[in-house]
């Protein structure tokens, strides 16, 4: 049985943010302007993003609202209504209760009825874990069709007084990601049966390495790296903010090999027979950072699989890095302005720093 | 770019070699002692311990490395230039090492009594194995590896060492070096790849002796903690 992408959809919340204005909105730590904010910025390339807060702090949409919206704006362009959807696969670093899981509070505030679901936690590759769980469970005939959401609202995490609160000067570390990541959703309805031009998803698979390397990318470890006691370990959670174990680091030291083990996957793929460099026309890769993009290019390009430049797509610059939701925002815009043809094959491409894990897809365009 | 491009035999084999390399990143991924050097807690002494391992595989490198350019006869003579010359750069690197063992707070005597790792044993035991075979192509594999930890001394272990140990590079000079030559080195491995792979036959060979090389490497590093 063949699963196909029917429909995609999006929600990125208020007006695009510049650089400029990302500061006055998150807040000044200390009453300081940053000093990395620049170099930060100017690595990742990133010139818009979104947030779902406002400069006062409030939260405007829950990271709830926003995958219901990103859901909601996906069914709009499908042939079936709520009433019919059998699955929902939910993705996100972080919900916004601690329990119950997030497609639980998702599913609610949707109104499913009766539906099967299926939570999927991680950072930036959750959302393919959440995809492939969907994919596998229409393949395997158990559903006709699932719809799969990733949501990210990380901005929470970036407020000045929650680094304020962790007291002491930030590390790079610590502000790195402040810099990087923003908000918005991202939602894919898939069914067994194709309709009108659609991707046919081929197949989807992941590596993951977290027992050769340490941790990259964390929240729950406070300042000094010896990592004896996570956030939940304090008598309460004032001393565990206070320690900073509530703060979102990138160690940046471990960065450079996300770029080897996205290459070494994409080798395997070759020498498996998945993908066969020459034909593929489009390239989607949730690279986190312009930097990487360089970094990429250059090792596949050496090894003689390289994919020209013209083939690869990304809305990173204008839309920012959401983490898991980036993948589902780019494949949605994608659809929506790029040109592509039936008989086409994307390849979908997420390499994930937390502690490596790295997903990848292919697709073919088809036309009921 | 265009000083990279490889013919499509030696894009193959290339990118056979990125995989052992990625592969052997993993196994020192997993090795304790390079698990502490990452979580940063490594002190001075597993440092000079890490040394005192380390010296006799840089002596040996340089015996085997000889060894293989003299077994390529005159077909070959262009590849054993470029091997010689690298053997001539290298073939006193051990004496830079001595010096920071000393510098890191070492003992001249310590380092140069100590006893063989038993990892070196094996793995110089094989290299030079292959050394004496006739035109022996695959030890670019071998090569591969050997560079391409050069380079992640020198660009990552060197600076967490002294980041760790409270060190100003004084000591790291070994490691930092081979960071110093890397480009000039790769790009001289590109060529040899593209000169030496030219068959499936030596495909299969050059990356068989990677993949050996690379196990034996750990097997060293497994082996510095390893008191018998």
């Amino acid at each position: 049985m063949s699963v196909y992408i029917n429909s995609t959809g999006h929600f990125l919340p208020g007006p695009p943010v510049s650089n400029d204005e990302m500061e006055p909105l998150l807040g000044l730590v200390h009453g300081k302007p940053s000093r990395l904010k620049r170099r930060i910025l100017q690595s990742n390339g990133i010139h818009t993003r979104h947030y779902a807060i406002d400069a006062s702090h409030n939260t405007l949409f829950s990271n709830a609202e926003m995958a219901a919206k990103a859901a909601e704006h996906c069914l709009t362009g499908s042939f079936i209504g709520k009433r019919q959807i059998k699955m929902l696969s939910a993705a996100t670093s972080q919900g916004d209760m601690v329990l119950p899981g997030f497609g639980s509070m998702l599913q609610a505030e949707l109104g499913l009825n009766d539906i099967e679901l299926h939570n999927s936690h991680g950072i930036c590759s959750a959302s393919m874990m959440a995809l492939k769980a969907a994919f596998i469970n229409l393949k395997a005939g158990e559903q006709p069709n699932a719809l799969v959401v990733a949501s990210e609202l990380t901005s929470r995490l970036f407020k000045a007084s929650r680094y304020e609160a962790a007291g002491t000067e930030l590390d790079f570390n610590a502000e790195f990601l402040r810099w990087m990541l923003s908000d918005g959703a991202g939602a894919m309805l898939l069914e067994t049966q194709p309709r009108g031009r659609c991707f046919r998803i081929d197949w989807i698979r992941s590596f993951s390495h977290a027992d050769a390397y340490p941790v990259c990318m964390s929240v729950g470890y406070p300042t000094d790296s010896n990592h004896s006691q996570s956030w939940q370990d304090y008598a309460t959670y004032a001393e565990a903010e206070a320690a900073g174990a509530l703060l979102i680091r990138q160690d940046v030291r471990l960065l450079e090999n996300i770029v080897k083990l996205g290459v070494d996957g994409y080798l395997r793929l070759i020498a498996e027979g998945r993908v066969q460099p020459d034909k593929v026309d489009h390239v989607l890769c949730h690279y986190s950072s312009h930097y990487f993009r360089g970094k990429i290019f250059d090792m596949l390009q050496r090894a003689g699989v390289g994919i020209a430049e013209h083939k690869w797509y990304s809305n990173l610059y204008s839309r920012g890095n959401t983490g898991c939701a980036s993948i589902f925002i780019m494949l949605d815009e994608f659809r929506r302005t790029q040109n592509y043809k039936t008989g086409d094959t994307i390849i979908c491409m997420v390499p994930e720093s937390g502690r490596f894990n790295n997903a990848y897809m292919q697709l073919t365009v088809v036309e009921a | 770019m265009t000083e990279h491009l490889l013919s499509p035999q030696g894009q193959q084999c290339l990118q056979a070699l990125m995989r052992v390399w990625f592969e052997f990143e993993r196994q020192l991924g997993r090795v304790p002692l390079l698990q502490r050097l990452e979580r940063g807690q490594f002190s001075k002494a597993d440092y000079c311990q890490l040394l005192q391992h380390w010296r006799q595989q840089v002596i040996e490198g340089s015996r085997w490395i000889s060894r293989c350019a003299s077994s390529f006869d005159r077909d070959y003579s262009d590849v054993r230039s470029t091997i010689i010359g690298h053997a001539r750069e290298e073939h006193r690197d051990y004496e830079m090492l001595e010096r920071d063992y000393v510098a890191a707070g070492g003992s001249l005597s310590d380092i140069q009594n100590a006893p063989r790792n038993i990892g070196t044993e094996a793995l110089h035991g094989f290299l030079m194995y292959r050394a004496s075979q006739p035109n022996p192509v695959d030890l670019i594999g071998a090569m591969w590896i050997i560079e391409g930890l050069g380079q992640k001394m020198a660009n990552s272990w060197a600076a967490q060492i002294d980041k760790t140990t409270g060190g100003d590079g004084s000591y790291t000079r070994f490691m930092r070096y081979h960071g110093a030559n890397d480009d000039g080195h790769m790009q001289k491995l590109y060529q040899l790849i593209d000169r030496l792979c030219q068959s499936p036959a030596q495909l299969t060979a050059i990356v068989r002796t990677a993949r050996v090389t690379a196990r034996l490497y750990c097997l060293q590093l497994e082996e510095v903690e390893h008191e018998y």
